[in-house]
């Protein structure tokens, strides 16, 4: 066997073991996470080695369970009211705030889109203690509105930045065919630039949405009443209570990550394709 | 009444100045080409008057009024763009008649505008497809139609053939001509190809570092440019520009450049003496024989492009191009003689025209 062959053999051999390896450890909690949470507590408990499901033992009375039993279906409400809210929040200032920093000339145009991403530079941590006292003297804690606030300070930041970059890459002239053509400025925003950037817009929905829905330090510290927790908080307030039985917390688990990954698979496609082709020369 | 007036237009752009004491006037019908080298400010000026740029001084004036104030949708100007700038999210239909829907025209109205343009452009089989789906040169007909569509008071066309290839370029060039006096709208046009600006104008305007140099008909422009760089700018080749002397004897004016002189006979000027540079279209060059061959040269290169040849000869130090007919026959190295009509001379003292006549 000559050497260029043996070569491209190892390669190929690493290649697939390293796929193997990545997609196995990234694939493996989240499919024991969901074995789990169907099958009967007793199986766990007997042979928690078992990882197979069988089809005729799945049960979903966790499910049942955790959304009635332990307030659940107030907390995807809940959670679901946040993520909702922060993503119209965070689209539209963002869509506004970016196209004036993109088009528009005005004072203080440059340090605005410098500064942008500094706010970003602020870890969560060092913010938590202080917007606690903060929100606690002003008796506004206990409340998902205020946590909306603090999520849409997080996203926006990102949001602006990446919207800032794809409505810069637009073309102008396309704009000024519009404000030609009978458009006013915000005519032009939501005719022409809103259309055209679907894509960008559809990114940074999913951003803004997975970091709502996911985010925990924020709600852990800020919430007190049981019926104003979101699904993150209310998993680990499960997974404290020592009497309950695991499968209970995986059915939360996946009540928390599947919709996420349902919405990601469903904007995949619509996320990276352009759509401005043919707007300019051939 | 004049359509458009400019007067006393000036912008700049932080210290660079891009437009300087701009004075326009543009007739209602006539198409109006505005011609230069690129970053002459010609675009710009287009820009000011959509009302895409703000001037920082000056007025212009539209059918009798100011339209300093107004914002572009307010002015009733349509403009095609040299990227064409269509909306490819809408179809080439919607995209003809969304200037008229955001004008809030009836429907009824808007669809037959839109049908009436795309059948005057030979468009009406593309209507429901997007424009990617378009060629190069369908889509420069559906920024055209979007303009069209509209009946504006003014149409801005900048440099809409530049990203055509060049034979299609000359199509449209000869169906925009026609599509004018069809339509007869008044139209600012935005070029830097002369031969586009000679073909399409009524009026040509050129332009350099802001400032208009010469304002005239295609004609006038090429038989009296006011200045050495309109002289060297439009036609094709070029004109020739040589460096020299005047000096007149007893009303007898001659020319004497590095390394040749040329009698100007019978040529009166205000001029008796001086530097000068004279400018000789390469068409006023005859080679001929006898008499008036006055001029001796030697041929350097000789271009055949089919239709006539192109000479490169030199004249003393200079080198000079002149044509010569398809059939004469003519090799490089050779000598030949030329005879110089001189009614046809230009002259220039620092770059301006000086009035000449041949009595």
């Amino acid at each position: 066997m000559s050497r260029e062959r043996l070569e491209a053999g190892i390669i190929r051999i690493l290649r697939i073991s390293g796929l193997i390896f990545f997609a196995v450890i990234v694939a493996f909690p989240f499919y024991w996470m969901i074995v789990s949470s169907l099958k009967p507590l007793e199986d766990i408990v007997l042979s928690p080695a078992n990882l197979g499901l069988h089809p005729g033992k799945v049960e979903l009375g966790a499910y049942r369970e955790v959304l009635f039993d332990h307030g659940f279906i107030t907390y995807v409400f809940n959670s679901v009211y946040v993520s909702v809210a922060t993503v119209v929040l965070s689209v539209t200032l963002a869509a506004l705030g970016a196209y004036a920093v993109a088009r528009l000339r005005f004072r203080g145009r440059a340090i605005m889109s410098y500064s942008i991403l500094l706010i970003y530079m602020f870890p969560a941590i060092v913010l938590v203690i202080p917007l606690y006292v903060l929100f606690s003297r002003l008796a506004l804690r206990d409340s998902i509105h205020v946590l909306i606030l603090v999520y849409l300070a997080q996203t926006l930041p990102v949001a602006l930045y990446m919207l800032r970059s794809y409505f810069q890459s637009l073309p102008e002239e396309i704009e000024y065919a519009g404000l030609m053509d009978g458009c006013t400025r915000f005519g032009v925003i939501w005719r022409i630039v809103l259309p055209l950037s679907a894509p960008a817009l559809a990114t940074v929905s999913l951003y803004s949405f997975m970091i709502a829905w996911n985010e925990f330090l924020f709600a852990f510290m800020f919430l007190d009443s049981p019926e104003k927790f979101t699904l993150s908080r209310g998993v680990v307030q499960l997974a404290g209570s020592v009497h309950l039985s695991k499968q209970l917390v995986m059915a939360a688990s996946v009540m928390v990550t599947v919709p996420v990954l349902l919405l990601f698979l469903f904007f995949e496609r619509h996320l990276v394709r352009g759509l401005t082709a043919g707007a300019m020369k051939g | 009444m004049p359509e458009l007036i400019l007067k006393g237009i000036s912008k700049r752009f932080g210290k660079q100045e891009a437009l300087c004491d701009v004075q326009l006037v543009v007739e209602d019908g006539e198409f109006c080409v505005l011609v230069g080298p690129s970053g002459c400010g010609k675009s710009t000026l287009l820009n000011v008057i959509a009302g895409l740029i703000p001037q920082d001084e000056g007025t212009v004036i539209l059918e009798g009024r100011s339209i300093d104030r107004l914002s572009p949708r307010e002015r009733d100007i349509a403009m095609v763009f040299q990227s064409y700038a269509l909306y490819p999210h809408m179809t080439v239909a919607q995209n003809l008649g969304f200037g008229l829907r955001m004008r809030k025209v009836p429907k009824g109205t808007v669809r037959e505008r839109v049908h009436e343009v795309a059948r005057l452009l030979g468009i009406e089989d593309l209507l429901e497809r997007k424009p990617r789906d378009l060629s190069g040169g369908q889509r420069q007909r559906v920024a055209m139609g979007r303009a069209l569509v509209r009946r504006p008071k003014l149409f801005l066309l900048d440099e809409p053939l530049s990203n055509l290839d060049a034979r299609l370029r000359a199509n449209v060039r000869l169906e925009l001509k026609r599509l004018h006096q069809e339509v007869r709208g008044t139209i600012v046009y935005v070029t830097h190809d002369q031969v586009e600006a000679m073909t399409l104008g009524d009026k040509v305007v050129v332009m350099r570092d802001g400032r208009i140099r010469q304002i005239g008909t295609p004609e006038a422009i090429y038989a009296r440019p006011a200045d050495t760089f309109v002289a060297s700018f439009i036609g094709s080749p070029e004109m020739n520009l040589l460096r020299g002397r005047l000096a007149g004897e007893q009303g007898r004016l001659s020319f004497h450049g590095s390394g040749f002189s040329v009698e100007l006979k019978g040529v009166q000027t205000e001029l008796e003496e001086g530097e000068v540079e004279i400018g000789i279209r390469p068409e006023d060059l005859e080679i001929g024989s006898g008499a008036d061959a006055t001029i001796g040269a030697t041929v350097e290169m000789v271009s055949d492009v089919g239709s006539e040849k192109y000479i490169l000869a030199r004249l003393g130090e200079e080198t000079i191009t002149l044509r010569a007919p398809k059939g004469k026959s003519v090799r490089a190295g050779t000598n030949i003689q030329l005879i110089l009509n001189p009614a046809h001379i230009h002259i220039f003292r620092r770059g301006e025209r000086v009035e000449a006549s041949v009595g």
